[in-house]
């Protein structure tokens, strides 16, 4: 025994008090039968708490949470941060808003300045752009581009794509 | 009879033992009267760490317990790297230090009663009546302050006494169950005694 051990011999000796230390009588009777109680209360309910289940699954969160619970000081904090930055977020979501009416402001001269056909410009520089993404509409436009832009019967300049019917016989003049 | 005896000769299997793989492998399953052969094996051992640790027996109560069932939920993840005996430990261990790191400031004691051996105890006798210089100082009394050194300690720092000091867990034990070298056993060991003779210098001066 060296120098070192023998000097805590008198701290080893008082540490035996702790040996004699003893839970009330019978209290190891039941506790094994406690155990198996609440493992089997467990399993029937199937309910671990959402603590113990983040404490398995991902220990180092249940340790995050478990830091507000020691200093409670810290939600505080934490939820003064959050409401400053809900704040932020909405100051800051007016902005694209902003922007969108200066565009508006942009597009109403031109708007003024081309009167009536505005609507018409406005689809063809859509068509004009969509068909240059995708190419969808330009399989359509033979179509629209057959379409009558009058009145089925009421064209002027005999349109070649109507004729009169005859159905007299060529023999009946 | 004193409290590591008892775990001495009630927890009659060493974890070398083949029979407690065995039932391990059964609990695994699913059998629960194995694991309550498990349970009975450790259960004053493990109570006896976490009590020593929190000085409640109420603390230590629900501890154990939770420690016991927390085991049993993880047992399939239990890779057999170590004896079970050690696993278990390390489970309680770390448990008991979570709640006492929560538990700061709130210290209260709980403390069990000493039993009759107590009394008898040479080591003890001598103490009280010749070397300490409160003559009068009972044996309830030096209970208390011994107590309150040792909540003094860090959680490690009083483990490691605990451990090796208290319930005779050798270096190498230690640190596998604290997961550390056993250098950082020794360094802590050495350093909580310090701490504790320099707490209780009426009690135990060195020699």
């Amino acid at each position: 025994m060296n120098e070192t051990e023998q000097n805590f011999e008198e701290l080893k000796k008082l540490l035996t008090i702790k040996r004699h230390e003893v839970p009330p009588p019978g209290y190891f009777n039941h506790f094994s039968g406690q155990v198996i109680s609440r493992i089997r209360a467990g399993e029937a309910g199937g309910s671990q708490t959402f603590m113990e289940r983040l404490q398995a699954e991902a220990p180092w969160l249940a340790n995050f949470f478990r830091v507000f619970e020691t200093r409670p000081g810290l939600i505080g904090g934490m939820a003064a941060s959050l409401c400053l930055l809900l704040v932020l977020s909405v100051i800051f979501a007016d902005r694209p808003d902003a922007a969108s009416k200066n565009l508006l402001a942009v597009s109403e001269p031109a708007a003024a300045t081309g009167g009536g056909s505005v609507g018409t410009m406005s689809a063809t520089a859509l068509l004009t752009a969509s068909s240059d993404s995708s190419g969808i509409v330009a399989s359509t436009n033979p179509v629209t581009s057959l379409q009558p832009t009058a009145t089925l019967f009421g064209q002027a300049g005999g349109s070649p794509l109507f004729q009169p019917a005859n159905f007299m016989s060529a023999g009946s003049h | 009879m004193s409290m590591p005896e008892t775990a001495a000769t009630s927890d009659a299997a060493t974890p070398a033992e083949p029979l407690e793989t065995d039932l391990v492998h059964k609990a695994r399953r699913g059998d629960l009267d194995a694991y309550d052969e498990l349970v009975k094996r450790y259960q004053q051992r493990i109570y006896a760490t976490i009590y020593h640790m929190t000085a409640n027996h109420e603390d230590a109560n629900d501890l154990a317990q939770d420690s016991f069932i927390k085991a049993y939920q993880a047992l399939k993840s239990f890779k057999g790297g170590s004896s079970f005996y050690t696993w278990l430990y390390r489970i309680a261990v770390n448990k008991t230090i979570n709640f006492l790191k929560q538990r700061k400031n709130k210290q209260h004691f709980s403390l069990n009663d000493l039993d009759f051996q107590t009394e008898n105890n040479p080591d003890l006798v001598a103490l009280i009546s010749h070397k300490t210089p409160l003559r009068e100082v009972g044996l309830t009394e030096l209970q208390k302050k011994l107590n309150e050194a040792l909540l003094k300690l860090s959680e490690p720092h009083r483990m490691v006494v605990v451990l090796h000091d208290v319930q005779g867990q050798s270096h190498e034990e230690i640190a596998e169950i604290m997961d550390c070298n056993i250098g950082t056993v020794r360094s802590r060991l050495f350093y909580a005694r310090q701490q504790l003779q320099g707490y209780l210098t009426e009690y135990a001066k060195p020699a």
